[in-house]
């Protein structure tokens, strides 16, 4: 370890975002507020205007523009930030899908909030799940700590000259984004340092004022193929290069976080919970108390949603008696949670095993102790052959 | 998978040079009209090279010459000249020009 000490303090993770943000030294940031996102818009407003950020604030008049902005800044080379959330989020949505085929390295944290169709100001995954092939790399945190730390990470691989895409870092709006706790802020000159390989690489293009460039560009028939085929590529790419960085920042930092997923406990499991945010950390705790009743189970927690991790889910899972997916998010068109839909598509990987998916969590509604327990109990009956529901919506069966 | 295409772009993002490789269509063929300019009116105050959306208006230091391989035909210069001294002609009266 590298680091030197951090200030350590308990902060709300909306305002360790805007404080590792602003450690990362944006050049341009354009952010929209929008309930649970509105602190970052704030606090990294207020750094700026102390003076404590060389950075331009571009004041827009919605989420659209904001990403637009963003993606123009970093066409022209600078490095940007941007926050959003559930309509923010989906009012951008042409202007995300273009900053991703456009190749631009916007970070942006997307704090997690139920989408529209139904009004409700309260926290899900459905925010994320509408984007999920808009071609950003989206990562998802657990608490926020790792928000401070995956926050760093994602400049590295936004940037990273083999990379080039926008990356959406996501957490739980309300459990994480009003949350207090215990965080380590990075200090500058380490965050500066975990950043400087970035500098070494070889520059990507830019726009260059009076220079007759086309960023963008629309590519007809096969300039459209070649394009689609690079960002492919380079979201495949990504996988390796999320765990790469996660490893160098613990080496770094002292905090890793397994990279693409974290293997809680799932060596010597016979069978898995696959869980993702904060509700992984409340499953932890059910999986330490039923380890101790004599339950070998483990989790893996799904840091990486795009692209998806399909090798080290492999890996992970392969060989495990009986699997559950607690997805806080639904699949229209589709029987069982999103998460769980894709873990699906691995099946004929991983083994002929029961694969239960769970729904909960939707609109602020508790993923809790109970609730795991119960997902655990059945994974292990499903385990020993005994009939199991393969889709249940939790709270409609309180 | 075997890969025979041969890559347009350069750059690992779509970018192009805007000059002549812009990855636009042959945009010269939609053209059914053609902006011709009356250079007494004109007082080469860059408005048409500005508002051509191919990017097709070449400066020629007094004026601006239209390149007929890239312009559409949508009149947009001929729009927003504000001397009038683009008037939009029908290709049919070239057709005996190579
Ligand atoms: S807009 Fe009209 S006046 Fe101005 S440069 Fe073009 S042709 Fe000449
Ligand atoms: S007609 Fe359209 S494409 Fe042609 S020069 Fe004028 S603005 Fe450009």
């Amino acid at each position: 370890m590298k680091a030197k000490k951090g200030q350590v303090s308990v902060m709300m993770g909306n305002a360790v975002t805007a404080t590792v943000a602003a450690l990362c030294r944006p050049e341009v940031i354009a952010c929209y507020p929008i309930t649970p996102q509105s602190e970052v818009a704030e606090t990294i407003s207020s750094i700026v205007a102390d003076g404590k950020l060389d950075a331009d604030i571009v004041e827009v008049e919605g989420e659209n523009s904001a990403m637009n902005v963003c993606r123009g800044a970093s066409l022209a080379g600078a490095r940007t930030f941007t926050a959003t959330s559930s309509y923010g989020l989906v009012y951008m949505y042409d202007t995300i899908l273009e900053t991703a085929g456009f190749r631009a390295p916007v970070v942006m944290a997307n704090v997690n909030r139920e989408t529209p169709g139904i009004h409700a100001v309260s926290s899900g995954q459905q925010d994320l799940i509408s984007t999920r092939d808009s071609g950003w790399i989206q990562i998802i945190v657990e608490n926020n700590q790792e928000i401070a730390d995956q926050l760093i990470m994602c400049y590295r691989l936004a940037e990273d000259y083999d990379i080039q895409l926008p990356v959406m870092m996501n957490y739980d709006g309300y459990y994480l984004s009003y949350l207090n706790e215990e965080v380590e802020i990075p200090v500058q000159e380490d965050v500066d340092a975990f950043l400087a390989p970035l500098k070494k690489q070889p520059k990507r293009p830019v726009i260059v004022p009076g220079a007759a460039t086309g960023a963008g560009t629309h590519g007809m028939e096969m300039g459209y193929v070649e394009a689609r085929y690079k960002h492919w590529s380079a979201m495949d790419r990504a996988k390796k290069k999320v765990d790469e960085i996660d490893k160098e920042f613990g080496d770094y930092f002292g905090r890793s976080y397994g990279g693409q997923i974290e293997e809680y406990k799932m060596d010597d499991a016979e069978i898995a919970i696959v869980a993702s945010g904060s509700a992984a950390g409340t499953a932890k705790d059910v999986i330490d108390d039923k380890r101790a009743a004599g339950i070998k189970v483990g989790l893996v927690k799904l840091r990486l949603f795009r692209p998806f991790p399909e090798e080290r889910l492999i890996q992970a899972l392969k060989g495990k008696k009986a699997i559950s997916v607690i997805d806080r998010s639904i699949c229209f068109g589709w029987k069982y949670g999103p998460m769980c839909t894709e873990l699906k598509a691995l099946a004929s990987s991983i083994g002929n095993v029961p694969i239960l998916s769970y729904i909960d969590g939707l609109a602020n509604l508790d993923i809790t102790i109970p609730h795991i327990g119960r997902v655990v109990d059945e994974t292990a009956a499903a385990a020993e052959g005994k009939a199991y529901q393969d889709i249940t919506w939790i709270p409609l069966e309180e | 998978m075997v890969i025979k295409h041969k890559w347009i772009f350069k750059t690992e993002a779509p970018w192009s040079d805007a000059n002549e490789k812009m990855l636009a269509l042959d945009t010269g063929g939609w053209r059914t009209e053609r902006p011709v300019l009356d250079k007494s009116l004109c007082n080469y105050c860059g408005l048409c090279a500005l508002y051509c959306p191919p990017q097709c208006m070449r400066d020629k230091g007094d004026h601006y010459e239209v390149d007929l391989k890239w312009c559409k035909g949508c009149g947009i210069c001929a729009h927003e000249c504000p001397r009038k001294a683009l008037t939009m002609k029908p290709e049919g009266d070239f057709a005996n020009e190579s």
